[in-house]
């Protein structure tokens, strides 16, 4: 598997085991209004913090696993796969953020809003590196 | 525009050179392994730069590296 494909896995794995549990949670006790609301905060600030952990030691792994890929620079067909992996995740965020700010504040408020306006942060990295791993794994 | 299909003798070239393998090849032309692998499986097509990169080393002109073919009318 190239090393590419690997991180691309890695990020949907770290995903998937940290926003997954966030949005579950956070769906279950929706917070009402508009105030900070101390539990919702740090439930984000956990599920940030575990995320970058995630990614730090397993890319970490992976370096160590493959020193020699893990330096190789990026070539055109990586350069390729990126680009086309980037405009699939504009189409997801640009209409998630015009569903969010455009439709979302004549229904809802506060943390619905902003959970939303995560998640389709969230669903454009997952077709993102989504993109990324199917296009290895088909050698596109 | 016409659709077509690229076809490449790359395979049949490597044995020709004394077998070089995909990873000598890329590493020639400044790609990674897994790209040689997947423009022999004519998955990938290269950039013309590579394509002419890959002639390059086999001494061989572009056209005997890849073969264009059009597709018949009302075929993919």
């Amino acid at each position: 598997m190239p090393y590419r494909e690997k991180t691309a896995w890695l990020m949907l794995i770290a995903i998937a085991v940290t926003f997954g549990p966030y949005f579950t949670i956070a769906a279950k006790g929706q917070a009402a209004g508009p105030g900070p609301h101390l539990h919702q905060l740090v439930l984000f600030g956990v599920t940030v913090v575990a995320e970058a952990l995630i990614l730090i030691v397993g890319n970490a792994l992976l370096a160590a696993m493959a020193p020699q890929d893990a330096r190789t620079p990026p070539d055109e067909r990586d350069r390729a796969i990126a680009s086309r992996s980037i405009t699939w995740a504009y189409y997801v965020l640009i209409s998630g953020m015009i569903l969010v700010g455009c439709v979302m504040p004549f229904s809802s408020n506060g943390w619905e809003i902003i959970n939303a306006a995560l998640a389709m942060i969230v669903a454009a990295e997952l077709v993102h590196y989504g993109v990324i791993a199917v296009s290895y794994r088909r050698q596109a | 525009m016409s659709a077509g299909s690229i076809r490449n003798q790359i395979r049949t070239l490597r044995f020709m050179h004394g077998e070089i393998s995909q990873a000598e090849l890329g590493q020639r032309i400044g790609v990674t392994r897994q790209t040689i692998a997947a423009i022999e499986a004519g998955k990938y097509s290269p950039t013309l730069e590579a394509a002419f990169r890959i002639a390059q080393v086999f001494g061989v002109p572009l056209d005997e590296v890849f073969q264009w073919t059009a597709a018949a009318d009302g075929q993919p």
